[in-house]
């Protein structure tokens, strides 16, 4: 079973108006790897297209993920197979607090077929104990368990959540859409931090990283840099390219691609 | 159960309504007060409620307790020590008299509608509190009414008295444990909070699907008194309850929220009234329904700020959540202001289904779709559910909200 993630000729719409164009791309298995690319270049319909939202519509391509064309399952399928997205804005939950929002995703991904949820959920004491030291090694303060998941968060904090689902949930290929957006540079360093510890505990893991800035990648290193524009992507190279854009910005690329 | 009915309500005359009353020995006073209400409802129409559908409801075949048989108390303190009375409201008038007489009709005047006078007329069941002044009840105080004989009625009436400075818990649920056949519930809860009493008040209403319940609540709250109401409604076929805040005294506040929860073919109606009237007085008002399949709420809220009050905060929240497209939550907010000094008024009001992008996040994390509606809905009511004091009966609620999700 491959757990690369293959992306082939993808083209997504929103409302219409086709944002991406034909992308491929392959985010391999135990690798980190970038995706850079100016405001508006698709990077957001990109992570939120292969987490499933029912707001983008595929009208082309494959994504081919652990023996899967996972565009034809639903977003919860995607998740255990090991899919995880730490979202840009993440969306406030009322009422549901952070710990039993946890304890339930956790229970969903340990859930199977023809058992008793009760058999395979989670026991409750090894849930607290997994819950308050992934907090801690993320600074959260202890009172987060019980307030409502984001509500009243700061950008901070909501950032630093995800993280702690990402911790919780294990996954095998970790999407970060803009995750460095609205942050400081101490929490960019402890949300850089828990990526890649959780990374060096499963170096298995394939993450994607997407960014506008190469100031992300200073604290998470990647092994590849592809670079997404106007739908496609237009460059691939390593570590090096990051820093070119981050010198020469996106311009010099556009009009590469223009006169090519 | 087994349990003395009376004959059917249209076939009660006024000269038997003083026969009962005599008969069980009852004041003189109490008498009258029963033959008058008896009279206003025998030649009274019913309500017509626009929104509380009563086309199938029919009064006179109703048959109503002749005893006490549907009240249930539960206490877990031994409160005669400190002087607390909690019994029924037929076995206090031999103690309590006097009290009784001064408060009985005081904030619910029974010739309001057709209902609240059979009330006033009928009760047999129904509670009585009282807490000394600065005494604290640390424990809830429960009544619980069945409905006890498929098809027949249950007329409570409580009253809730609350001395200077006391403090307690008091919860009145209405529960039937099977469906029955039609049947009819006429509670009226009357509560009176002394200076700087507080009260937390919490009232659930989990009938069988065939009951009409057609209720009224009114909270006179005196000087510097604190009142926490939480109201759980999920059950009857027809709900129609008028609720009543007076926040007469200066510095009186309210902390108000309620959960209803409507499936099916229920048609259930709120209409809270908060009133501010003393100087300084506070009121929050958190009001949610969820609305499934071809069920029907409303929200008839109404803010009055007198106009002897002064410097007022006042708010009012209510959201209703849609699980079906063919369900239906309608939302009449009222605000009356008869004065100029109000420090702070607001409200704030949602309706709409589910929210696609939370279902996304949940479903992103691996929930499946129904589950995270689940989770959903039982956040929506989790501040309500957060006030109820007694973990079974919170445990219980949460489990019958779970099941009609």
């Amino acid at each position: 079973m491959n757990s690369d993630l293959v992306i082939k000729d993808l083209r997504v719409s929103v409302e219409d108006k086709e944002i991406l164009k034909g992308v491929n791309l392959t985010v391999k298995a135990g690798t980190i790897h970038a995706i850079m690319g100016p405001n508006g270049s698709g990077k957001s319909t990109l992570a939120y297209t292969l987490m499933g939202h029912p707001g983008y519509t595929v009208t082309g391509g494959e994504v081919w993920y652990r023996g899967h064309n996972i565009l034809e399952l639903e977003p919860d399928e995607r998740s255990k197979l090991g899919l995880f997205l730490a979202f840009q804005y993440p969306v406030a939950i009322p009422g549901v607090t952070v710990a039993n929002f946890l304890r339930a995703a956790i229970n969903a991904h340990r859930a199977e077929e023809g058992k008793d949820p009760k058999e395979t959920a989670i026991p409750m004491a090894q849930f607290r104990k997994q819950l308050r030291e992934q907090m801690a090694a993320l600074g959260i303060d202890e009172s987060f368990a019980r307030r409502y998941l984001n509500e009243g968060f700061s950008g901070g904090e909501k950032k630093r959540i995800e993280i702690l689902q990402m911790a919780m949930l294990e996954p095998k290929m970790a999407i970060m859409d803009e995750t460095d957006s609205g942050l400081d540079i101490d929490a960019l360093k402890i949300v850089a931090q828990g990526v890649n510890t959780l990374y060096a505990q499963h170096p298995d893991m394939g993450v994607m990283v997407i960014t506008h800035y190469q100031r992300l990648l200073n604290y998470i290193k990647p092994h590849f840099v592809s670079v997404l524009m106007d739908g496609r992507i237009v460059r691939e190279g390593g570590p090096e390219l990051a820093l070119e854009l981050e010198e020469k910005g996106y311009d010099f690329l556009r009009e590469e691609v223009a006169s090519a | 159960m087994t349990m003395k009915t009376l004959p059917p309500l249209g076939e009660i005359s006024d000269a038997l309504v003083v026969e009962i009353s005599r008969a069980a020995g009852e004041p003189a006073w109490l008498t009258e007060q029963r033959a008058e209400a008896w009279r206003f409802f025998a030649s009274a129409e019913p309500p017509y409620w626009r929104r509380t559908d009563l086309s199938k409801f029919k009064p006179e075949q109703v048959i109503a307790a002749a005893d006490t048989a549907a009240t249930s108390l539960y206490q877990e303190e031994d409160l005669a020590e400190q002087g607390v009375a909690f019994t029924t409201l037929a076995q206090a008038l031999h103690t309590h008299e006097a009290i009784i007489r001064q408060h009985l009709g005081a904030a619910i005047e029974p010739t309001r509608h057709k209902f609240l006078a059979l009330n006033a007329a009928l009760w047999k069941d129904g509670v009585f509190l009282y807490v000394p002044k600065n005494v604290s009840v640390e424990l809830p105080l429960t009544v619980v009414f069945a409905m006890p004989i498929p098809g027949g009625a249950v007329i409570p009436r409580n009253l809730i008295i609350l001395d200077d400075g006391a403090s307690v818990t008091f919860v009145e649920e209405y529960h039937s444990v099977a469906a029955s056949d039609q049947a009819f519930a006429a509670p009226v809860t009357e509560i009176f909070l002394g200076n700087n009493s507080t009260l937390r008040f919490v009232a659930v209403q989990t009938w069988g699907e065939d009951v009409y319940h057609i209720g009224a609540q009114k909270a006179r709250v005196g000087h510097g008194a604190a009142l926490e109401w939480a109201a759980v409604n999920l059950g009857a076929r027809v709900q129609h309850i008028e609720a009543e805040t007076a926040l007469e005294g200066d510095g009186s506040r309210v902390e108000w929220v309620a959960a209803t929860f409507a499936a099916d073919h229920q048609n259930l109606l709120t209409a809270p009234w908060l009133r501010h009237i003393g100087a300084k007085t506070e009121g929050h008002m958190d009001f949610k329904t969820v609305v499934k399949d071809q069920s029907y709420t409303t929200f008839d809220g109404m803010i009055k700020i007198e106009r002897q009050s002064r410097a007022t905060v006042s708010r009012l929240e209510e959201h209703a959540l849609h699980l079906s497209p063919k369900a239906r939550s309608d939302s009449i907010p009222g605000l009356m202001i008869d004065t100029n000094d109000v420090a702070k008024a607001g409200h704030a009001s949602t309706s709409g289904e589910v929210d696609e992008e939370q279902l996304f996040y949940m479903r992103s994390r691996g929930i499946p779709r129904d589950e995270a509606i689940h989770l959903i809905v039982m956040g929506f009511f989790e501040p309500v559910l957060d006030r109820i004091p007694n973990d079974a009966l919170r445990q219980r609620i949460a489990e019958m909200i779970e099941a009609k999700i």
